[in-house]
């Protein structure tokens, strides 16, 4: 009798054990319909920024009041990534009721745009080469581990509203929906409350949604090819309200994202001859450096001003020579030249030789030191403002201590003369 | 089956006799009223609907079962071992013509009416405040959905108490097992925040596994591998806290 | 006779080296058994024992031919038993505190329930909740619950802690009445030497955890003035062997 108690609770521990090891194995393992849709969206980012030679996305999105079109948009991307170039054009009808559509297109070193209104071609070059940035894969920006756990923690208990169906080819569907009554409450009032704060703060075109505004419902579908690739993706959603005057409305949105001529997408660089065309050359490009650097070669000026009997009179000018400058370095002199009668004023006149290295990942600004001609030793700092084409020049212990009413200005401008 | 019976009726006589049932059965309509009220504040103030009449018991549910039932399955879990132990009432149940097994089934029987009914009541009444005080969205499959999630969580409610029951069993005061049992209950919470892909394991997770039953295409082979960790999970804390039950000395 | 409770080689040890040490014993129909010994001679620990509530680490009891640790419902199903201090549920009445072990016994009715209230003196406390009671009416209470399913056997473990004089005089008549009237057994234990003389019919000695010797009162009020003698030279016989190995 002893021994049977014993035996049974011992079987009955056990059985729990595996019961609990075997289906946890299990369920880690399987993979619900949420992570399936995830797996499929990682697959598609990482292969047409790593693998597909060329790919065509079409945009498509409608918003839409009782079934009445409030607004629509469609765009089709192109990108080419072994050429570093994508085409784009883009069409709809605007919240004003008007109509739109505009093209872009974008390589290593051009940049076009032509919308319908006007049909010049805004043609942007660049003087260096672009880095390729047809397609950059999301999931591997920073902290993109983070967000998906945090919009994993979120999705929480939802995950399993996604089904999915698999296909005699090794294809898959995926499909989820959400009404009302599955959309977590708290949930669906932030979310419904954002919606509604954002529908009506601008667009007057807009039923202004006051009363018993909620989520109706959330649909999706999907499919995935059989390498894993998403091919189409459709997204809609309910959000339904009553107006101060008591109408309902239901607002729907639509989005469908499809993926389609995949390595059979060719970019073409439209052909500007006979067009109108307006050019203009990138000021900038990277981060880092400044483009065509040669360009600051030369002299840099400001005049030397002091305020005398209630006007402001020039009595020299400052310059900058900058003899040599390349991607990291900065080489010249500055000196100031003062006006006869006014002399009396350059009892400290600077006649200094620099040469400044810039600092890394910070444009355009440079810190040297310098010894002046009597032996005194200081420290000053460069600005190459290359947006708009001045110096900006500090010796530090200069700034703070004006003489005899002499104005300071750090700001150069091209001596052109 | 007499004795077991007599038993069981013992521990509810107990349980009823004492105030935690009507504690619980107040703070269960607070929590109703106060929801209901946040919900008009919302719907004045923000002119969101909040919730309609359905959606309404499913968010008194999702507060409650993570909150008030748990708190209270615990106090009247520990009332039912670590309170008897401390005051050595236990012994009056002992020495009766009644095997261990039978009184430790008969508590946690007890226990479960306790959470089941605390569960129908909430169902009841946050069901009519959601008929009397919301917009009307109920349709019958909606309905018995609502239903039937009261009806499921009792489920994860059951283990926890099995996991509270064995820590009563372990510690000697009902104190330590609160806190030991809420420090538990937190880090869960945590680790299933952190390590979501296995929170489907975790106990915590599992209080809102009624959610699967209210997706369209209802995951049966999802809700089947939930309910066998639960079980599997239950088996072991019932076995190892009659272990501990049957070998304590009074 | 009949052997009601059995009891073999019963052991049982504690860490800070207290306990039952081998202890055999029989007890057969009509006795009322005094178990008499010192403060923390064994005399709970052998009883707790008896009604469940210790396993013992060696050796079994026998109540009615069924073991108590193999076989406990069927032990169990004709004694009744009240072990150190009376408990009772605070928040219950004594009538529901009663009812409460009455479920436990198809045969016992709320009659059966006044009944034991009106012999213990309870009856006028009858709806009032325990946590009110003195340690007397508890006493009392706790009394009340052990002879309620009218059984066979009564094991009682100081069961005239806390009561007056007129207390003890009403149970010693109880169990009188109760021996006369329905053939219970008791099994009674006591540091009050006087008490048990008065009480018990059969009496043993436990000392340091080990039965001394096991004596009907008739006997030894025989060859020793009083039970008192007895007992002491009970103890100055076996008792001072393991003592003066300390």
């Amino acid at each position: 009798m002893k021994l049977k108690k014993k035996t049974v609770m011992l079987a009955t521990f056990t059985v729990g054990t595996l019961l609990l090891a075997t289906t946890a194995l299990a369920d880690i393992a399987s993979k619900s319909g949420y992570d399936e849709l995830k797996d499929a969206l990682k697959v598609t980012a990482q292969q047409s920024s790593e693998t597909f030679d060329s790919f065509t996305l079409d945009y498509s999105l409608a918003l839409k009041d009782n079934g009445k079109t409030l607004t629509s948009n469609n765009e089709t991307s192109k990108f080419d990534r072994l050429k570093g170039a994508s085409e784009g054009s883009s069409s709809g009808v605007s919240l004003m009721g008007e109509k739109y559509s505009s093209q872009t297109y974008s390589d290593k070193m051009t940049m076009i745009r032509v919308s319908d209104g006007d049909p010049t071609y805004y043609v942007t070059e660049f003087t260096k080469e672009r880095e390729d940035r047809s397609f950059t894969n999301p999931f591997k920006e920073d902290r993109a581990d983070d967000l998906e756990k945090i919009a994993d923690a979120i999705v929480g208990s939802l995950k399993d509203h996604v089904i999915v169906t698999e296909n005699p080819d090794g294809s898959k569907g995926l499909a989820g929906s959400l009404s009302e009554l599955q959309i977590p409450s708290l949930v669906n009032a932030v979310a419904s409350f954002q919606l509604k704060q954002e529908f009506n703060g601008i667009q007057t075109q807009m039923p202004h949604l006051t009363k018993d505004v909620f989520v109706k419902e959330v649909k999706g579908t999907a499919k995935v090819n059989k390498e894993g690739v998403m091919e189409s993706i459709l997204g809609s959603a309910v959000l339904s309200g009553k107006d101060e005057q008591g109408t309902a409305h239901d607002i729907s949105i639509e989005v469908l994202v499809t993926m389609k001529d995949i390595n059979s997408t060719t970019v073409t660089k439209p052909d500007l001859t006979g067009k109108k065309v307006v050019r203009n050359i990138a000021q900038y490009y990277s981060k880092s450096e400044i483009s065509n650097p040669e360009k600051f070669v030369g002299k840099f000026k400001n005049d030397i001003l002091i305020e005398k009997d209630g006007k402001f009179v020039k009595v020299g000018q400052r310059f900058i020579d900058i003899t040599h400058m390349e991607n990291k370095l900065v080489e010249g002199r500055y000196y100031e030249e003062y006006k006869p009668g006014f002399e009396e004023y350059a009892t400290s006149t600077r006649d200094i030789e620099f040469s400044a290295q810039f600092e890394k990942d910070q444009r355009g600004n440079a810190n040297f030191e310098y010894t002046t001609e009597s032996g005194g030793k200081g420290q000053g700092n460069l600005y190459i403002d290359d947006f708009h084409g001045k110096v900006n020049f500090n010796l530090n212990n200069r700034n703070q201590s004006p003489r005899g009413g002499m104005m300071f200005d750090s700001n150069f401008t091209p001596d052109l003369d | 089956m007499a004795v077991f019976q007599a038993a069981l009726i013992n521990e509810i006589e107990k349980l009823y006799k004492k105030k935690k049932v009507l504690v619980a059965v107040l703070l269960s309509l607070a929590v109703i009223v106060i929801g209901q009220l946040a919900i008009v504040g919302v719907r004045s103030g923000l002119g969101l609907r909040g919730a309609g009449s359905l959606e309404f018991p499913m968010l008194v549910l999702s507060v409650f079962v993570n909150t008030v039932l748990p708190l209270f399955t615990a106090l009247v879990a520990i009332d039912s071992f670590s309170g008897e132990f401390t005051q050595h009432t236990m012994r009056i149940t002992l020495t009766r013509p009644v095997s261990r097994f039978k009184i430790f089934c008969a508590k946690i029987t007890a226990i479960m009416l306790f959470i089941l009914g605390a569960l129908l009541l909430l169902l009841v009444f946050s069901v009519l405040a959601g008929l009397i005080f919301n917009t009307n969205s109920a349709t019958l499959d909606s309905f018995s959905r609502t239903i039937f999630s009261y009806i499921v969580s009792l489920f994860p409610m059951l283990v926890l108490a099995l996991g509270i029951v064995l820590l009563a069993n372990i510690f000697k005061s009902g104190i330590t097992v609160f806190f030991v049992s809420i420090i538990i209950f937190l880090t869960f919470k945590v680790l299933g925040l952190i390590f979501s892909q296995y929170s489907s394991i975790l106990l915590t997770t599992q209080l809102d596994w009624y959610n699967l039953f209210l997706v369209n295409s209802f995951p049966f082979a999802k809700i089947v591998r939930q309910f066998l960790i639960m079980l599997g999970s239950g088996m072991m804390l019932f076995t190892t806290g009659f272990y501990l039950y049957d070998k304590k000395e009074f | 006779m009949d052997k009601v409770i059995e009891i073999k080689n019963l052991t049982k040890s504690y860490g800070n080296g207290r306990g039952i040490n081998d202890i055999s014993l029989d007890i057969f129909k009509g006795d009322i058994f005094g178990f008499l010994g010192p403060n923390g001679a064994g005399k709970t620990t052998a009883m707790k024992i008896m009604t469940g509530l210790v396993r013992p680490d060696f050796g079994d009891v026998k109540i009615f031919g069924y073991s108590v640790s193999e076989e406990f419902e069927k032990a169990m199903e004709n004694v009744g038993c009240l072990i150190e201090i009376a408990e009772s549920y605070q928040y219950l009445s004594a009538f529901e505190n009663l009812k409460q072990l009455a479920r436990y016994y198809p045969k016992v009715d709320h009659k059966r329930i006044d009944e034991v209230l009106e012999l213990t003196g309870l009856i006028k406390f009858k709806n009032e909740k325990s946590k009110k009671f003195s340690l007397g009416m508890k006493q009392r209470l706790g009394l009340a619950a052990a002879v309620l399913s009218k059984p066979k056997v009564v094991i009682l473990d100081e069961p005239l802690n806390g009561l007056d004089v007129e207390g003890m005089i009403d149970i010693r008549k109880m169990i009188r009445y109760l021996t006369e009237t329905e053939q219970t057994t008791f099994f009674i234990s006591s540091h009050l030497i006087h008490d048990v003389e008065l009480t018990c019919t059969r009496i043993g000695v436990i000392y340091n955890g080990k039965m001394l010797n096991v004596e009907s009162t008739h006997t030894i009020l025989k060859n020793y003035a009083t039970l008192e003698n007895y007992f002491v030279s009970e103890v100055e016989r076996n008792g001072r062997v393991p003592s003066s190995i300390d």
